[in-house]
């Protein structure tokens, strides 16, 4: 295992667009969260009836606990660019052909695919770290000391990282598939904002199905939940999708699974 | 008539003597392998050994199945039918590990120098060390290009790191799949020279190659493959050979034909060479014997040669190009 981490490692450390796409993904995650953080603060800090009247109906959203989940949710936006990240490592390899070298040098097809998932999860992991990080960092700023609760709702870190690894592995699955980078990108892209989006939303208001939730970008997307604040726009269905969490964890859980079960069983009979 | 021994010339040297190793034992067995892509037969149940310390040519025009043969014995493809074994036992990672390859075109990262595309190489098969790395970089001439990125470099200087990354860790077995695609005419000497070196050293080559020239060269052992199917294999020297022809010369070319036809009734006069050529089954020519025969019927041989036929000649009777 520490073979297979070390030569993923020499891979990636002198990989200029590698970095430059990490660089992109460290800044954007902090700066969607500020950007909300401002937005929010130019509200709260208006003098206007309605300005007050939000104030009041908002709460702070950034305020812990309720920040995990605010700052879950709006930095869930930018699953595209940490994906960027996965379809190059994965298209690379075919475009360059190191796959097969990787094979003749002494790989087995397994530690290929191992080596992958590594990167996939490790991926996830600095995904959410960033999130963990900006998320405290943030609430704490705006949440007063002895306040109760603060570590409540923690578990959101948890939640981040099963929705991020779930879509950065089927974003993986994709760029295994397709094998070109580009193409990868977009049909990715393309799917998850605008096919999966539509083909829900047909689903639930036109033929009042539900069964759009199983989607595979959407399982995982009802993880995490709207601010409170958002909620209260339709609070049964916000209560809904709360309660449902918890069945989505085990639906996100099976399709990790079966999805990198598909990608081993599938590196396994293709030729190289 | 000066009595003068005919000065006996070796036309085609043996040049594969490689005795000191023991040929015995296989380092690979190829049983009845078959590899289909769709309805086109890419190999047709080829079996043969490569035997230890030799450098084993794989021979064939393009499209007859060398690359996919290598590609299946390094698990890049998966045959149909068939199996193969490496030191005897079923190819597995741990073997692969100990043979330095170069299949069909240089795969590396190219955004990565030519020194740390081999640290991976390195990390995978676990041969050789940083200073092996700076070895095999100097002996391919790369070692002043070891910081450059791998896209920078020429078709011939990607082939060479290639050849480097299979030297890593001195291997003792080696598969190369047209080593010497994209060289230039020193650097294909050089390669050459080095498979010598190796196949002195007691290595292992298994060599595809359509060059065939280059696989005369060096080869000690061939396999001829034509359209996946597996039309000859064994020793070099063995298959260049087909019939003995002697090509003898004396004053009277008409005389000396005249005698000759009393040893084998395929006797040609070649009137433009100067020569009379005559063939024997195979392995029954004996040159002294011949000799000897002409001087007692009053014929004094001043030309009396072995002729091989080049393994190109060879080549092209096999394949029927």
């Amino acid at each position: 295992m520490t073979q297979i981490i070390r030569t993923e490692w020499l891979k990636i450390k002198n990989y200029p667009a590698f970095w430059w796409v990490f660089g992109i993904t460290a800044l954007t995650y902090p700066g969607i969260n500020y950007l909300f953080l401002y937005a929010y603060h130019d509200i709260a800090s208006q003098k206007s009836t309605a300005g007050q009247v939000l104030k009041a109906l908002m709460g702070n959203p950034f305020s812990l606990p309720e920040g995990w989940r605010t700052m879950a949710f709006f930095s869930s936006f930018f699953i595209y660019i940490p994906s960027i990240v996965v379809i190059m490592l994965i298209t690379n390899e075919y475009t360059y052909r190191t796959n097969r070298q990787n094979i003749i040098d002494g790989w087995s097809r397994k530690n290929f695919m191992t080596a992958k998932m590594i990167d996939v999860l490790l991926l996830s992991a600095i995904v959410t770290i960033l999130y963990a990080f900006v998320a405290l960092l943030i609430g704490l700023s705006n949440t007063n000391i002895d306040a109760p609760g603060k570590w409540n709702l923690t578990y959101y870190i948890g939640l981040f990282f099963l929705q991020t690894l779930c879509q950065l592995s089927i974003a993986f699955t994709v760029g295994m598939l397709l094998r070109k980078a580009f193409i990868a990108l977009a049909i990715f892209t393309f799917y998850s904002i605008i096919v999966e989006t539509i083909a829900v939303n047909v689903l639930h208001f036109k033929y009042n199905s539900e069964a759009g939730r199983f989607f595979p970008m959407e399982v995982s997307d009802r993880l995490l939940t709207k601010p409170v604040f958002l909620g209260k726009i339709d609070e049964a269905a916000y209560q809904q999708s709360l309660d449902a969490v918890k069945y989505h964890v085990v639906y996100s859980i099976c399709l990790l699974i079966l999805t990198w079960l598909f990608c081993f069983w599938l590196n396994n009979r293709r030729d190289l | 008539m000066r009595n003068e021994k005919p000065t006996i010339t070796l036309h085609h040297k043996v040049l594969f003597m490689n005795t000191n190793k023991n040929v015995a034992s296989s380092v690979l067995s190829l049983n009845a392998i078959t590899k289909s892509y769709g309805p086109v037969q890419a190999l047709k149940g080829v079996s043969f050994d490569v035997p230890e310390g030799s450098v084993f040519g794989i021979l064939g025009p393009n499209g007859s199945g060398k690359t996919t043969l290598l590609s299946i014995i390094l698990d890049v493809l998966k045959a149909n039918k068939g199996n193969f074994l490496w030191f005897g036992h079923p190819g597995s990672k741990e073997q692969r590990k100990k043979i330095g390859s170069l299949l069909e075109t240089p795969n590396f990262y190219h955004y990565l120098s030519a020194v740390n595309n081999l640290k991976i190489t390195q990390s995978i098969s676990g041969r050789g060390t940083m200073e092996d790395i700076d070895a095999v970089l100097k002996k391919v001439r790369l070692y002043e290009r070891r910081n450059s990125r791998f896209s920078t470099f020429s078709l011939g200087m990607k082939q060479r790191l290639a050849i480097a990354a299979a030297l890593l860790g001195d291997p003792r077995v080696l598969v190369f799949d047209e080593p010497t695609n994209g060289l230039d005419p020193v650097g294909i000497a050089e390669i050459r020279q080095l498979i010598i070196e190796l196949r002195n050293t007691g290595h292992t080559i298994i060599m595809a190659s359509h060059l065939l020239d280059e696989v005369e060269k060096v080869c000690t052992h061939a396999a001829i493959l034509r359209t996946g199917e597996l039309l000859t294999t064994g020793r070099v020297d063995e298959i260049l050979v087909d019939d003995d022809v002697v090509e003898l010369s004396a004053s009277d070319l008409n005389a000396l034909a005249e005698v000759l036809k009393q040893l084998s009734q395929h006797v040609v006069v070649d009137g433009e060479m100067n020569t009379v050529q005559v063939t024997f089954s195979k392995g029954t020519a004996k040159l002294d014997e011949i000799n000897s025969f002409c001087f007692q019927k009053g014929i004094v041989l001043n030309h009396l040669i072995l002729k091989k036929k080049r393994l190109e000649t060879r080549f092209f009777e096999l394949t029927n190009n």
